[in-house]
């Protein structure tokens, strides 16, 4: 957890900064840098985009470990963040992509044995992305698909426990608590960008990250769960 | 625009406290804000009726378990887990007589206890095993002297202390059934009963319980119910101890009793908790439960004379028995009451009470 927090934070910072105003703000400064005239999408261009993310878990959930009832499992529901992309043009063709958003919320409910029970808890995650990419067309074409491999760290956090967890876990004893293991994942990305005009763009993508991790309780129980999400995400962006 | 900035900056502020936040409890208030537990039955949710002063001083026990400063039953363990407090017994008392005469008290009623469960009881029969009657008949556990006041009689002195209704925020517990088996098993035994008359009494004691439910529960406005059904009586080192037939007979007595509980409650609002598939899940496979020893007794019985009701750290069998399913030949340890406790939990969790 330590050893994430420096890049979760630092990517807390850039996406808690974006308000209108300060994206403007953020466009305007790079358009002054920027002398060079503009064209889609070629070498050496940055890609700044701003939308929505909604990350949904494909949650394949192993069972608790004992004391338990037989097939206790869990089940994460989708959430949703605005989120940051920024894209540097290495070729006309190739690029990277990086992108961490705001903290996403999800919360954990109990599956299997125990579906139905609702929610068992909640856990933050932030989880930045790096994702080499090509771009197909040309750098003039108003209409460019992507397809994008990289690594994603998945960082949990706050995680919090709630009545349903301590009661079917130790009843009559302290609060169980719940800690999920940061985690690194392979993220697929499938994507297209739309030109709007030389410089402003809308992007949408799906990204599936394969993503396996370990929940502990404090009761000393574990569980192991492939979370394999799908993230869908619709950005606007401005190139310079 | 400064208030924007500074708005801004709290907000970075603490999305980078928060992305540091480690583990936490949570919210741990249940979604029903239950205003008290009422708890009807018999020594599986006994919270201490019978602990006298001169049981305690003399055995460390008083509950039917391995008792201890922490030991809890699955009542007091759910009562807890909702921040209710502690469950105490409706009445006390205790009528013991010959060997056992120094452990008596007079029976009294508690007021503002609702833990009216109690050790022997019966659905509907006054005098359930241990109870001073049954020297009449030459058993002498009847020295013990066990109130055994049924469930009928429990339900009704619950309504005469509370003004001949339910307010409709308690959380009403009911699991009775045991004392009707061991009652009738012990006619076939002596035989005053056939096996099939055993098994009929079963049924009608089971019809009979819900029938009380739905009258003196439901109807007098309780909705939260929640009625545990009897766990397989054949998988208790106390039927492990008796002929396979009798095993048999024992399990069908328990099942009967379940099917008539069930069909008179079927589409009630009590939540039913099938403890009898649970028990013998448990016992078919009691590492996945956490259960070390699902046959033996925790509680070396030649010590706790008594049973679990008079047993403690002091009687215990040698070795490490903290995840025993049972104390003595039918009552559950501490561990074996959580795992009841837990799964009458996730019922209520899936009834959204949670």
């Amino acid at each position: 957890m330590n050893r994430a927090l420096p890049v979760a934070c630092l990517a807390d910072i850039k996406s808690s900064a974006i308000k209108p105003n300060a994206v403007a703000a953020l466009c305007a400064l790079a358009a002054a840098l920027s002398c060079q005239p503009a064209t889609a999408q070629t070498a050496g261009q940055w890609l700044v985009a701003l939308g929505i993310n909604e990350i949904s878990p494909q949650v394949k959930s192993g069972d608790l470990s004992p004391p338990s009832l037989p097939g206790t499992r869990i089940d994460v529901r989708s959430a949703r963040a605005p989120i940051l992309t920024v894209v540097k043009m290495l070729t006309d063709n190739w690029s990277v992509e990086g992108f961490a958003g705001l903290a996403y919320k999800h919360e954990i409910v109990g599956a299997g044995a125990i579906q139905g029970v609702g929610r068992l808890g909640s856990v933050k995650a932030i989880s930045p992305t790096v994702l080499l990419q090509y771009r197909f067309l040309a750098p003039t074409d108003g209409f460019r698909p992507y397809l994008g491999i990289g690594p994603s760290y998945a960082h949990f956090f706050d995680e919090r426990g709630s009545a349903t967890l301590t009661a079917l876990s130790q009843p009559g004893s302290v609060a169980t608590r719940m800690k999920i293991d940061d985690a690194l994942g392979l993220s697929m990305q499938v994507g297209a960008n739309f030109k709007l005009n030389e410089r402003w763009f809308l992007d949408a993508s799906v990204i599936k990250t394969l993503l396996k991790t370990t929940t502990t309780l404090s009761t000393g129980q574990k569980l192991d769960a492939k979370l394999d999400p799908v993230s869908t995400n619709f950005s606007v962006g401005y190139r310079f | 625009m400064t208030n924007r900035r500074a708005w801004v900056a709290v907000a970075l502020l603490s999305s980078l406290l928060a992305a540091c936040g480690g583990a936490s409890d949570g919210d741990q208030s249940s979604k029903v804000k239950f205003t008290k537990l009422v708890s009807f039955g018999d020594s599986l949710s006994d919270v201490g009726s019978y602990a006298t002063p001169a049981l305690v001083a003399s055995t460390g026990g008083g509950k039917y378990t391995v008792n201890g400063a922490s030991a809890k039953i699955w009542v007091e363990q759910l009562s807890a887990t909702l921040g209710l407090g502690a469950v105490c017994a409706a009445q006390t008392g205790l009528q013991s007589s010959g060997p056992l005469a120094a452990l008596a008290a007079p029976t009294t009623n508690v007021a503002g206890c609702f833990g009216y469960a109690q050790g022997g009881a019966r659905v509907t029969q006054l005098v359930g095993p241990a109870n001073k009657a049954v020297l009449a008949f030459g058993d002498t556990s009847g020295y013990l002297g066990q109130l055994t006041d049924p469930v009928i009689n429990q339900l009704n002195r619950h309504l005469a202390a509370s003004g001949g209704s339910y307010s409709g925020t308690e959380l009403v517990l009911v699991l009775a059934g045991g004392n009707d088996v061991f009652i009738n098993l012990g006619a076939v035994a002596a035989g005053a009963a056939t096996p099939t008359a055993a098994v009929t009494a079963m049924g009608v004691a089971g019809a009979e319980l819900a029938g009380y439910v739905k009258a003196l529960v439901l109807a007098k406005g309780a909705k939260y119910v929640v009625v545990v059904n009897l766990p397989d009586v054949s998988k208790t080192p106390f039927a492990y101890g008796t002929p396979a037939a009798t095993q048999g007979l024992i399990q069908t007595m328990s099942s009967t009793f379940n099917a008539q509980l069930k069909a008179g409650l079927t589409g009630t609002a009590a939540v039913q908790v099938d403890a009898f598939t649970q028990s013998q899940n448990q016992a078919t496979n009691p590492a996945q439960y956490g259960v070390t020893n699902a046959t033996a007794t925790a509680c070396d019985l030649t010590k706790a004379t008594l049973g679990s009701l008079g047993c403690s750290a002091a009687t215990l069998v040698a070795g490490d028995v903290s995840h025993y399913q049972f104390a003595d030949t039918v009552h559950p340890t501490p561990f074996g009451y959580q795992l009841l406790a837990e799964y009458v939990a996730t019922q209520m969790a899936i009834a959204g009470w949670l």
